[in-house]
């Protein structure tokens, strides 16, 4: 039949109604159930309690997306979820009395999402550089100022709260939302900003140097979590027909943040299953009551103990269920080669308080070329990976890459520019697949926005495949294609070190920053790396800069090395001119040493 | 100008009890870099302690200063056991895993202490009674509380031993290796178990004292009175500096008079926004606190 039609737009169609058919198809099955039994009075207090679930797990998913997702942690959902409900409910209040096509609402239920998002931005924008626990303390504060001022203002009502505001919010209303905001939060899980959510979680360093802008997603993580905890909060004012600050306390945050860990954190369906739980929990054993706080915090404690990533961790349900590969997608395109200076550091000097780590420094790498960095233990050469990479600015002196200067540019960007690195204890992201590893590499290469990945548009698909695609061939280069599904942290160490370069070579870097890529390993892996490290050069066309202690790969894999010692840099030059230099020897082995081999050397005992 | 004078009063009051809880804060915070959620209750826990022993010795019905301290004295121990308890359970096992479930594990065990003691204390709260009744002292028209005189006295006092300890001792000389560096402090020799411990009864006990003084203030007790007071708390031990001993002294009085200040010529209802705004302020503009110093991550 394809081939008969075989028009795009037939496909394009298609797509565009799979899409939404999830959104679409949800709502008339919804409104029958509303219609049969949400509305019979037997069914009265079910239908209460499964639209509290329903709230309940917009709630908890969406501060997954926060607390699971990108391993931040907030504990002030319920202030989001009051900003949401109290401006939905002021408009609907000051709206029209009639309100037959419930267009006002949904326009309500907009301003208050929109409110809460616009909350979030602002706690979060200069909030998120803040780590974890300084950011849990910081959204608790947010939470408590936002009843504080709720009590205080008597357009909301003060401490007696609104009421009555018009009940249009029904079953079918909040499992909608609650649908939307699952299939929203899997389908951006899922994508490339997926991967790029949990590499802020894994490692934020190693994922900056992979050019995910950590911050940016942290606030977008934020942003859209308290957007859809203020639909929550709006859904919530409307089905209950009142709004009280006591509502909105620390303990209702708590309860989320309850649900959030007893699923899994990072699992959307442990966040859904445990919100259920514990909403139905307590209606079912109303004799402990009193002790429904009590147990939920044991429950937490424990759990914490046994079971640290929750009950299902970050996996869902149905990932015990086989899933499919996606092949096939357009090749990358080839970036033009390059005539000028790939990296060029022009008299680079980094001071840490009184101590100069590196002093007057000056690189410069052309395209394709092999450069080593050696020297002792301390000598700085980790110092200039840093400086290259934008972990630190230079004291004094400039660093351009690709005739860029890179003052002010956060580590994401310099990815961007093309260089990619490694770490000399590796960082990856241990809790992701080296499969997952690797994706993320190629984060920073994928144009589809947010909202595409949600849709599932067709330019998202055509990336989600060439991503798949690259990743399995890079993977394949390393000789790790077999390793595809295991998590990062399970893989032996020699092949840790090897995942680390395909992550890197995913980004598609000009230049790749090598850091002691042999440090613990042996012999024979030592002269396949030699192989690899020249195998790369030549596959990929990108500059090989590298720091190693061990000597025989240095001299038999580079073209040029250059030698710091003490943050200065003592000499550079061709392999066999380093191997003579005294000054090295020196540096190495100490005055007494080089004075005798030279002595030896001037006697043609031995040969230079 | 009275009213000015009789705000500061009241503000050094409330701040020397913020300071005595923020030390807690601030030392756990420093040897093993968790927020120990669960401070506010312990400190909520002595002063429940206090009221049970009070009544017992029959203290509540005819205090007197000697009562006082059997009864502080009792609300010490006694939480002196439970911090050391609380570390054993709840945070040792999880002393090698993310920071972020130990510090869901420690709001757990808050809401286990604030929800269980409502359960065996009932929610409402009770008159507490310790310290003998006293008209205070009257300056012009200044008037100083007698509960605030011992307030401040015992604060002063007690943060002057903390400082001995901190400084002049070998166990505090351990505590501030710890926190510099466990690893290598273990290495040479410093057992870290200990010095963890001995830092939770050194912040319990002064908690108790903040209960003590707290309750006698109000003079009320109730099982969710240590929730505020431990937020608050620590924000000031973030003030000053978390981390920083006398920082968490300076947060406390810097707090307690900004609180008392609003409160007096603003509204009292917008008391509690101040301390989460300072929070926020301090954090985007000095997220290392008025003392504390700063250190990047090591790449």
């Amino acid at each position: 039949m394809a081939g008969l039609f075989g028009g795009s737009a037939l496909t394009q169609a298609r797509r565009a109604l799979l899409s939404w058919l999830p959104f679409v198809a949800a709502i008339p099955l919804l409104w029958l159930v509303q219609h049969f039994w949400a509305e019979q009075p037997d069914w009265e207090y079910a239908f209460q309690n499964i639209n509290h679930i329903g709230i309940a797990i917009i709630l908890a998913v969406s501060l997954n997306l926060v607390n699971g997702l990108t391993g931040q942690f907030s504990i002030g959902h319920a202030g989001f979820m009051a900003v949401g409900g109290y401006v939905s409910a002021v408009l609907l209040l000051r709206g029209p009395a009639q309100d037959p096509y419930r267009l006002f609402f949904i326009a309500s239920i907009a301003a208050g999402a929109g409110a809460a998002a616009l909350a979030g931005w602002l706690v979060g924008k200069p909030s998120l550089r803040l780590r974890g626990d300084y950011l849990a303390i910081v959204t608790l504060g947010f939470g408590e100022i936002i009843r504080v001022i709720i009590e205080n203002t008597p357009l909301f009502g003060r401490a007696i709260g609104l009421s009555p505001i018009p009940r249009y919010a029904d079953f079918t209303w909040i499992w909608t939302a609650a649908i939307a905001t699952i299939l929203i939060t899997k389908r951006l899980r899922d994508s490339t900003h997926g991967r790029a959510f949990l590499s802020v979680r894994e490692d934020e360093v190693a994922a900056e140097a992979m050019g995910v802008d950590t911050t940016g997603y942290k606030v977008r993580a934020f942003v859209i979590s308290a957007g859809m905890a203020g639909v929550a909060g709006a859904l919530s004012g409307s089905f209950e027909g009142n709004l009280s600050p006591q509502s909105f306390t620390f303990v209702r945050s708590f309860e989320v943040v309850a649900m959030v860990v007893l699923g899994g954190m990072g699992s959307i369906t442990g966040s859904t299953i445990a919100a259920a739980v514990l909403t139905l929990l307590p209606e079912y054993l109303r004799a402990l009551a009193s002790l429904r706080m009590v147990i939920y915090s044991i429950a937490l404690v424990v759990l914490m103990l046994v079971r640290p990533r929750g009950l299902l961790g970050t996996r869902e349900i149905w990932d015990l269920l086989p899933w499919r590969r996606g092949k096939g997608g357009p090749p990358p395109a080839k970036a033009p080669e390059l005539s000028e200076a790939l990296i060029d550091v022009r008299h680079a000097t980094i001071r840490f308080g009184g101590l100069t780590a590196v002093c007057d420094f000056s690189l410069t790498v052309k395209p394709r070329e092999l450069v080593a960095l050696i020297g002792p233990n301390g000598a700085g050469k980790t110092t200039v990976f840093n400086l290259l990479t934008g972990v630190y600015p230079p004291t004094e002196g400039s660093i351009l890459v690709r005739g860029r200067d890179t003052r002010g540019l956060a580590p994401h960007d310099i990815a961007h520019l093309g260089l990619a690195r490694t770490f000399q204890n590796s960082r990856l992201f241990r809790e992701l697949t080296a499969f997952d590893n690797v994706r993320l590499g190629c984060h920073h290469l994928t144009r589809e926005s947010m909202a595409a990945s949600v849709r599932k548009g067709e330019l998202a698909e055509v990336e989600e495949k060439w991503i798949t695609q690259r990743s399995e061939e890079l993977l394949a280069v390393m000789g790790l294609l077999h390793r595809r599904d295991d998590l990062a942290k399970n893989l032996p160490y020699g092949e840790q070190r090897r995942l680390e370069i395909a992550r890197a070579l995913a980004t598609d870097p000009k230049a790749l920053l090598l850091d002691e890529p042999a440090a613990g390993t042996n012999q024979k892996e030592k002269s396949e790396l030699m192989q690899l490290i020249r195998d790369i050069r030549d596959r990929f066309g990108v500059a090989v800069v590298l720091i190693e202690h061990d000597m025989k790969l240095v001299m038999g894999v580079s073209e040029r090395i250059l030698v710091l010692d003490h943050g200065v840099t003592i000499a550079q030059g061709f392999p066999r001119e380093i191997q003579t230099n005294a000054r090295v020897i020196e540096a190495y082995l100490g005055e007494k040493y080089a004075r005798e081999h030279a002595r030896q050397i001037a006697a043609g005992r031995v040969q230079p | 100008m009275a009213e000015f004078f009789q705000h500061i009063i009241n503000g050094i009051s409330v701040g020397a009890i913020y300071a005595l809880i923020a030390l807690g804060y601030t030392m756990v915070y420093g040897v093993l870099k968790l927020i120990n959620f669960a401070h506010g209750d312990v400190f909520m826990i002595g002063a429940m302690v206090g009221w049970y022993v009070a009544r017992w010795t029959g203290e509540s019905r005819t205090p007197s200063i000697a009562g006082a301290l059997l009864v502080t004295l009792a609300s010490m121990l006694a939480c002196a056991i439970l911090g050391l308890v609380i570390e054993r359970l709840a945070y040792r096992p999880l002393r090698n895993s993310p920071r972020l479930n130990s510090l869901i594990t420690a709001i757990g065990v808050s809401f286990f202490l604030e929800y269980g003691g409502q359960y065996v204390f009932g929610p409402n709260p009770r008159v507490f009674t310790v310290l003998p009744r006293h008209p205070g002292l009257h300056v012009g028209p200044v008037s100083l509380g007698y509960v605030d005189v011992v307030t401040v006295v015992v604060s002063v006092v007690l943060m002057f031993l903390l400082q001995r300890i901190v400084f002049h001792t070998r166990m505090g000389t351990a505590m501030r290796a710890v926190s510099y560096n466990s690893t290598v402090a273990s290495l040479m020799g410093v057992n870290i178990d200990l010095v963890i411990s001995f830092t939770f009864v050194l912040g319990s006990v002064l908690a108790a004292v903040a209960g003590i003084l707290y309750a006698s203030k109000y003079p009320s007790v109730q099982p969710l009175m240590g929730l505020m007071p431990g937020l608050k708390a620590f924000v000031a031990a973030v003030l000053g500096g978390i981390g920083n001993v006398p920082g968490a002294m300076l947060g406390g009085l810097v707090l307690g008079l900004a609180e008392q200040i609003v409160s007096g010529y603003l509204s009292s209802s917008w008391r509690d926004a101040v301390a989460f705004g300072i929070l926020i302020l301090v954090l985007l503009v000095r997220p290392t606190g008025l003392l504390g110093r700063g250190e990047a991550e090591k790449v």
